[in-house]
């Protein structure tokens, strides 16, 4: 399989505060990227510098082979689609319009919507069944309605790379699930490469193919999601002991915070 | 309603207050040859030119909203006409005279004054992450107020007669005189319409936020440098030509976005015709309140504005708790 994003070397600076220092990985065409950590330690930096919304001070980051710095906003946009964390912002749209919107990349000032337009759209909508609340207004809908939109449109977008930032968390068990499952299902069926921000370890170890652990900016570890779920691992991540199990119906290893004495 | 039925509305409604306020108040005399001279040598130029001044404030406030995703964040809420008005203010001061490429060297003046004061907000804006609109409201309020005191400062410097003539023009006023200015006026606002009329989808992304947009392909800074330069050009002209007209910019585009909905395809030509109407109507109101004495246009707009802003305060504060 083709590299598809190689991240070499990549440092992140804002006001003299180092948010990432020499982060490198590669993600290969249908990979399953989850990169966990503590708080703070520059998950959601990582996704926005890979998404150009923040710009890296040093190192280099390629896409399909060509540099970040040739790619224009709009091409980088054909490329990647990003689902941001969940924000409280009051968003003034029908659904099916923020969903429309995800085809600007496509689009110049004065260009008419096409078929492979409406096809793209039509697929984003079916596949995050979205279909039954399109013409409600986004500040209507529940926080796991809000997900499947926003991940409709980045669906939309019809890129080969999908980074979602904790797109489960702020939702309940049920929801969650259903997340999940539609994340899974994009990377699996669909063949979209996937990175995805997580807290969720055991989704992360049962669900991702490999796994980046970053800790103050720094690359703690990076491997096989299946080489996660060990006590020194997780113990050097997330400064906490963690006791482990077998999940009673499928019989995978599952980490659990250990209770203080 | 369909966004099409209520342009067509507006459109309408429009039509006929540019149709029927040249004639209000036409009544002074009964002569029809100084009637015919009022009319076709004063009154619809000055109804030109006070539907191109409305129609640009209102579309420079529209897109000032959508950029800072705020209904109170205007060119005037955040301290750039004050800009522009210290600009022009300097410039009859010092009585300076000069023009550059067919531009009055007030209009010169006020562009220059405005792109400081919204170089100041944005970087301030900009200074830390996650900065609350609040704060950047209250930073268009502080950067007015220094504004405001240097152009008294300005002011109490000049001799009597340059002082009555920025005091006057600082009420925004639409008494003028023929069509010339409504030629030195219309350049800048149709770049501005047509800048902004091109970038409505780039402007219903901004409204979701810098990340989206980014997210969806919108190369952001160069979008807002080049609406940030449209608007500051727009609203300096505008003020040069007739002072700081309040609030027009503030209430026009949020009653639009009211009636037709947040989608800048459509919001931007309605809020054009009504921003042009409404300014339109408003002159006529202040030309009529207490004839044959006239009120500035820019104390009627900001009489109603005032409330305006703060309803719009209240309702905006429930909605973000």
């Amino acid at each position: 399989m083709t590299t598809l994003l190689d991240v070499s070397d990549i440092t992140v600076k804002v006001d003299d505060k180092f948010l990432l220092s020499n982060i490198s990985f590669q993600v290969k065409q249908g990979d399953y990227l989850c990169v966990l950590g503590p708080n703070g330690a520059g998950k959601s930096t990582l996704l926005k510098t890979l998404m150009g919304i923040i710009k890296a001070v040093a190192g280099t980051i390629t896409l399909n082979q060509k540099s970040f710095s040739q790619l224009s906003q709009k091409h980088l946009a054909q490329q990647l689609s990003y689902v941001p964390q969940a924000h409280g912002r009051q968003l003034q749209f029908t659904v099916i319009d923020f969903i429309k919107m995800g085809r600007y990349a496509y689009h110049t000032a004065f260009s008419e919507w096409k078929s492979e337009d409406q096809q793209a759209m039509d697929h984003a909508i079916y596949t995050t069944d979205t279909e039954h609340f399109l013409q409600r207004q986004m500040n209507t809908l529940s926080g796991g309605e809000v997900q499947r939109v926003m991940i409709a449109a980045a669906l939309c977008q019809q890129t080969p790379l999908l980074l979602l930032d904790e797109p489960s968390s702020f939702l309940d068990p049920h929801h969650q699930v259903e997340v999940h499952q539609l994340i899974r299902q994009l990377n699996q069926q669909h063949n979209i490469t996937i990175i995805e921000v997580s807290h969720d370890l055991n989704h992360a170890a049962q669900h991702s193919k490999h796994i980046l652990a970053l800790k103050q900016g720094e690359t703690l570890w990076y491997g096989d999601s299946s080489d996660l779920l060990q006590a020194t691992h997780l113990q050097n991540l997330y400064d906490q002991q963690f006791v482990f199990t077998h999940h009673p119906q499928t019989g995978a290893v599952v980490a659990l915070p250990s209770e203080s004495p | 309603m369909k966004p099409i039925s209520t342009l067509i509305v507006i459109s309408f409604l429009t039509f006929i207050i540019l149709i029927i306020s040249p004639y209000l108040g036409l009544s002074v005399t009964t002569d029809p040859e100084i009637q015919n001279h009022i009319l076709t040598q004063i009154r619809i130029p000055r109804v030109l030119f006070a539907f191109i001044a409305g129609s640009g404030l209102a579309l420079c406030g529209m897109v000032f909203q959508a950029m800072f995703n705020n209904p109170l964040a205007t060119p005037f809420t955040l301290g750039v006409a004050s800009g522009a008005s210290l600009g022009a203010t300097l410039y009859v001061y010092l009585g300076l005279s000069f023009s550059l490429l067919g531009m009055d060297g007030s209009t010169i003046a006020a562009f220059s004054g405005a792109l400081i004061a919204i170089s100041f907000v944005y970087s301030i804006s900009h200074f830390r992450r996650g900065f609350s609109s609040e704060t950047l409201l209250l930073t268009g309020v502080a950067i007015s107020f220094f504004f405001s005191s240097l152009i008294l400062f300005t002011q109490y410097l000049s001799n009597v007669t340059d002082s009555f003539r920025i005091l006057r023009w600082l009420m925004g006023g639409l008494s003028i005189v023929g069509y010339h200015d409504v030629i030195q006026l219309l350049p800048f606002v149709s770049l501005s319409v047509a800048v902004i009329l091109w970038l409505t989808r780039e402007l219903n992304l901004l409204m979701a936020g810098d990340d989206i947009a980014l997210s969806r392909g919108v190369a952001v800074q160069h979008v807002r440098y080049l609406l940030f330069f449209v608007t500051s050009l727009c609203v300096g002209a505008i003020v040069a030509l007739c002072g700081p007209i309040g609030f027009v910019g503030m209430m026009v585009p949020h009653i639009c976005r009211l009636l037709i909905g947040s989608d800048h395809r459509w919001l931007t030509p309605a809020t054009l015709l009504f921003g042009g109407g409404f300014l339109v109507l408003c002159d006529a109101v202040a030309r009529l309140i207490i004839a044959p004495a006239e009120i500035p246009v820019g104390v009627i707009t900001t009489l109603l504005g005032g409330p305006f802003f703060l309803w719009l305060l209240i309702k905006f504060k429930a909605q973000s708790t």
